[in-house]
């Protein structure tokens, strides 16, 4: 078993029982916040909450049993985001359904490049090869009216949810620093916990004192009061969870900073997307099934630049 | 046997098979324990709506319930036929009328009168994929003759790109099965239908 070894890596221990204990704390919360008042609609809320009950579960799992589920966990995750992207979308014609299916296919092939480390292929392989082969597929269909549309948005999708959710992945597979204990599980669990924390704090601050819309065009929640309080919240307490990483003082703040505002950047992305279908959330068709983009629309940009920072700082 | 056999295929595989890698979300599949037996009354755009709804029963409900085919389709052969009622626990009915054998009508209600559930997908046939065709009016007739069985009107949206006719590859797509709730027929709807 690994979980003496686990048990040994006083960090990750540490930060799983602060991330396990803010999770009962919350729930705890919502539930009697939704017995007493229940007319506050909380479903947001509680969806968040589930879907990191989830995520904690998977990573103590991974950690516990086999690093091997979390490569599993995160190539469902592109799976499903994937799929979900593909229905909404409005600009994929009947014809590419087939095409689709190579979108599919990419996604064990980009996870088992990750799982075996193998940096150059598994950068490559989605924004060189797919993006030559996407096209060339949707050529063979015959069906040219409009294939330029299909040509773009069927990789930027794979972007997205496949070669952005891959780097979080790779996290587990970068080799051993000395004197760095964390390790690639320290860096997945810093990178996913400021992305989330950040999204909280923006949204937290935007209630608060929101006054000044940055963009009321695409996400009329988004403001600079709520903005700049994010970023700044964001960037102290990735400074104090430094612990995590191999960052000096200063890569902590500089580096939690850029992620704070990558964060942002990911989430007008989906919104801006979003609006574009005429959907205000993702998934919910119906009521209390959330999307899953909307759960990861921020991560699937913070981890690309969380990761690339990290490889070239230390990993090169 | 034959019990186990669709317990196998439908409660187990294909139901995480939709769920997981096709991307099938049922939503109030409450209504089915709510009556038995039951005339689930379905929108149709792909092989994959029977096979949706079979995964949605229980156990029990499994092996009482028949998807109602066309004959003509799916019994062209002897052994197509074997085939489909095996998989899919079916009850092939003519679709045409001037063919000799039993009256499409009476093969059903002798199932319901049994106690039996039946699937049935008024439209006729697949049609184009998302778009609604007008109903037939068997339908019609079917509730008429049996007012004592509720029938569960079930919705279904994103099955005709999952795998539209005439496609052969199943692509996933998010898609949804929307039961609403189990309800007895009236004259006043005869009257409207």
């Amino acid at each position: 078993m690994n979980i003496d070894k686990f048990l040994a890596n006083k960090e990750i221990v540490f930060i799983i029982l602060l991330i396990l204990g803010i999770l009962v704390f919350s729930t705890l919360l919502f539930f009697i916040w939704g017995k007493m008042k229940p007319q506050a609609n909380l479903t947001e809320l509680k969806l968040r909450t589930k879907s990191w009950w989830g995520m904690a579960i998977v990573f103590i799992l991974a950690a516990v049993i086999n690093p091997l589920i979390s490569y599993f966990a995160f190539g469902l995750l592109s799976f499903m985001a994937l799929r979900e992207l593909a229905t909404i979308s409005k600009n994929v014609r009947e014809a590419d359904r087939r095409v689709l299916i190579w979108c599919y296919i990419a996604i064990p092939i980009q996870y088992v490049l990750a799982y075996n480390g193998l940096f150059n292929l598994f950068v490559i392989f989605i924004p060189i090869v797919m993006f030559i082969w996407i096209p060339f597929m949707l050529v063979m269909r015959g069906e040219t009216t409009e294939i330029g549309r299909s040509m773009s948005v069927l990789p930027t999708q794979l972007m997205l949810t496949v070669f952005s959710l891959s780097h979080l992945a790779f996290l587990l597979s970068l080799p051993e620093i000395a004197g760095f204990n964390a390790g690639g599980r320290g860096l997945l669990l810093f990178i996913v916990f400021i992305t989330e924390i950040n999204d909280v704090f923006q949204f937290t601050w935007g209630k608060l004192l929101g006054r000044h819309k940055i963009i009321p065009k695409i996400s009329p929640n988004k403001t600079w009061e709520g903005f700049i309080g994010g970023i700044l919240t964001t960037t102290i307490i990735g400074y104090f969870l430094r612990f995590l990483t191999p960052f000096s003082e200063i890569e902590a703040l500089v580096v939690s900073f850029i992620v704070a505002c990558a964060g942002f950047v990911g989430d007008v992305v989906v919104s801006a997307v979003k609006r574009d279908i005429g959907l205000k959330d993702t998934g919910t068709l119906i009521p209390g099934h959330g999307g899953i983009l909307d759960r990861i629309d921020s991560l699937s940009i913070t981890a690309v630049v969380f990761f690339h920072i990290v490889y070239n700082l230390y990993y090169c | 046997m034959h019990k186990t056999f669709l317990f196998i295929l439908y409660s187990i595989l294909m139901r995480n098979f939709l769920r997981v890698i096709v991307g099938i979300k049922y939503v109030n599949k409450e209504a089915l324990k709510k009556s038995d037996p039951f005339i689930i009354v379905a929108n149709h755009n792909s092989h994959v709506d029977a096979m949706a709804l079979m995964s949605a029963l229980s156990f029990s409900q499994l092996k009482k319930t028949h998807p109602v085919a066309a004959g003509d389709y799916f019994g062209k052969s002897p052994l197509k036929a074997f085939i489909t009622r095996l998989f899919t626990n079916s009850l092939l009915i003519r679709r045409s009328k001037d063919a000799d054998g039993a009256n499409p009508i009476d093969m059903m209600s002798d199932a319901l009168q049994k106690g039996d559930s039946l699937i049935l997908f008024p439209e006729g046939s697949r049609g184009e994929p998302q778009k609604m065709q007008q109903f037939k009016k068997g339908i019609g007739i079917i509730l008429q003759k049996n007012p004592k069985i509720a029938y569960i009107p079930v919705y279904m949206t994103g099955m005709g790109r999952i795998l539209p006719k005439g496609e052969t590859l199943l692509v996933p797509f998010d898609s949804y099965v929307i039961f609403g709730e189990p309800t007895f027929f009236t004259s006043r709807m005869l009257m409207q239908l």
